[in-house]
């Protein structure tokens, strides 16, 4: 099952099974890591599962999808940076295996 | 206190206070007014109108006093996310006040749990309800609009309220649960008791009368699980533990009291707009590829419910003090229409850049049903406005609206060329 390292705020590291088809959000949720908030489900309609990917992954997975995510990203709490996204929105699979997002200091 | 699910016990110390009487020191006597949401001929008149037009009425935050008890409201978008996001100031102790027997006490799970014992009901749930979860319900939601359709196409009119807005959520919601269609009318007869009867004594009776109906469908789920919700939380599981009885009852009934009333009430409030506005109507079926945005605009204009909290501590929003056990209610379709958030708002733009609707709240507690409500309202404009394109309400209605915390219309009969 591939991997996502999830580093909070705070510098704590979480590496986690997140399984194919899965998305990045629901792997912290189902995890218990508090940087990552998910309120609304996962429906681009809340943007609190932001988080940074890290440059090493910038390509395979440092760009917002949809217009909707774009316009999403405007409302989060944290600034935004050039590899911001909703979590809610990476979707895994095996070239994602050992990914790894920075999470931002709040999502409120 | 934090609580325990598995022993529930009534809340002690929740005051409520009604009239102006009952007006605690600390409220500026300048921010009291009696605004009458849900209730005056000026908010039943035209309930989204009143709504709008209050950012221009009343101030941001402003002490409501009223017969159904005192509480302040508030109608800025960011306020309600501060409110809503603040579970540590804004408590949901006593903000599902139905009627329990205090002898045989249980919690609305998971609304009334506060993190982060919330996640792991949460977790029941949630790969069901979730975007991609609902999606496994897509055909079948599309089969029901259809056959619904097809019982009254050719009479050329209908109640749509009572043939169309009622039964599909109702019986997409049975189906969900794992529970039996030919329930439908008995659900909604109890419903209609529950949320509308206004009187203590029947809600009480109801609600009894429907947990004795669950706890038996538990107890069938716990012999013969299914795919359903009421056999996935009767089977669910914390840390190598089966759930209680207490949880699962209190998980189930809250359920129940959700899911059953406000898509209802979306559906009505959506039909009147398009049987009013037959160009904007023919703009939804020319655009198809843009239908994610249309329901969320049409969801934003037609937002049905509010939401209470308790003020857990001492607090100031805008610099007005608030005091612990003060109630405080997000007015969640007037912040909608914030203008600060959403330009023109009384316009619907179905090309708006996508922002946080509060239609479903936001928070920890924010709606659990949100992606399937979505996904209803959306099969339900593809398939009516694919079979049924022209219509318009019946000559010489006039809609008028009921009473009550989900905002929707009483009747909504329609004609169209048969």
């Amino acid at each position: 099952m591939p991997k996502v390292t999830y580093i909070e705020f705070n510098g704590s590291r979480h590496d986690i099974d997140v399984p194919v088809g899965e998305n990045v959000m629901r792997g912290a949720l189902y995890n218990d890591i508090d940087g990552i908030l998910g309120e609304c489900g996962g429906g681009l309609a809340c943007a609190t599962c932001h988080c940074y990917v890290d440059v090493a992954w910038a390509d395979e997975a440092g760009t917002p999808t949809s217009q909707d995510e774009r316009d999403m990203l405007d409302s989060t709490a944290a600034e935004v940076r050039a590899t911001s996204r909703l979590s809610c929105q990476i979707e895994m699979n095996e070239a994602l295996d050992g990914l790894i997002v920075h999470l931002p200091e709040t999502q409120y | 206190m934090r609580i325990d699910p598995a022993n529930p016990v009534p809340p002690t110390g929740i005051v409520r206070r009604y009239g102006m009487d009952q007006v605690p020191d600390h409220v500026p006597r300048e921010l009291i007014r009696t605004a009458g949401l849900i209730y005056s001929p000026e908010f039943l008149a035209n309930p989204h109108k009143f709504m709008a037009d209050m950012h221009n009425k009343f101030p941001p935050v402003y002490y409501d006093v009223g017969p159904f008890g005192n509480a302040w409201q508030v109608l800025k978008h960011e306020d309600a996310l501060f409110v809503l996001r603040h579970a540590e100031l804004f408590s949901n102790e006593d903000a599902t006040p139905f009627p329990r027997d205090p002898a045989d006490w249980f919690y609305f799970i998971p609304i009334e749990i506060d993190p982060p014992d919330h996640r792991k009901y949460r977790n029941i749930v949630d790969p069901i309800i979730s975007p991609q979860g609902v999606l496994k319900l897509e055909d079948r939601i599309r089969a029901l609009a259809n056959e619904l359709i097809d019982d009254f196409i050719d009479k050329g009119e209908c109640d749509f309220d009572e043939v169309f807005g009622r039964p599909l959520p109702v019986l997409v919601f049975l189906d969900l649960m794992g529970l039996p269609r030919d329930m439908c009318d008995t659900f909604v007869t109890w419903a209609m008791a529950l949320l509308h009867s206004n009187d203590r004594d029947i809600m009480g009776a109801t609600l009894k009368t429907i947990g004795d109906y669950l706890k038996t469908a538990i107890a069938d789920k716990q012999a013969n699980p299914d795919d359903g919700l009421v056999s996935r939380i009767a089977h669910a599981e914390f840390d190598g533990k089966p759930i209680s009885e207490k949880e699962a009852f209190g998980f189930v009934t809250f359920l129940f009291i959700a899911g059953l009333d406000t898509v209802f009430a979306t559906l009505n409030l959506m039909w009147v707009w398009l049987a009013e506005n037959p160009d904007r109507r023919q703009e939804i079926i020319d655009n198809p590829d843009n239908i994610n945005a249309q329901v969320e605009e049409l969801l934003r204009v037609h937002s049905v419910t509010f939401s209470g909290r308790t003020v857990a501590q001492d607090t100031e929003l805008r610099g007005i003090k608030l005091k612990k056990g003060d109630k405080i209610t997000s007015v969640l379709p007037a912040c909608n229409f914030d203008p600060d958030v959403f330009p023109n708002p009384t316009v619907v733009d179905f090309h708006r850049p996508k922002k946080i609707i509060l239609a479903f709240t936001v928070g920890v507690h924010s709606c659990m049903g949100a992606h399937l409500a979505r996904l209803e309202i959306k099969i339900a404009l593809q398939e009516w406005l694919r079979r049924i394109p022209n219509f318009k309400l019946k000559p010489g209605t006039k809609i008028e609206y009921r009473p009550g915390g989900v905002i929707g219309p009483e009747r909504v009969p329609l004609v169209w060329p048969a």
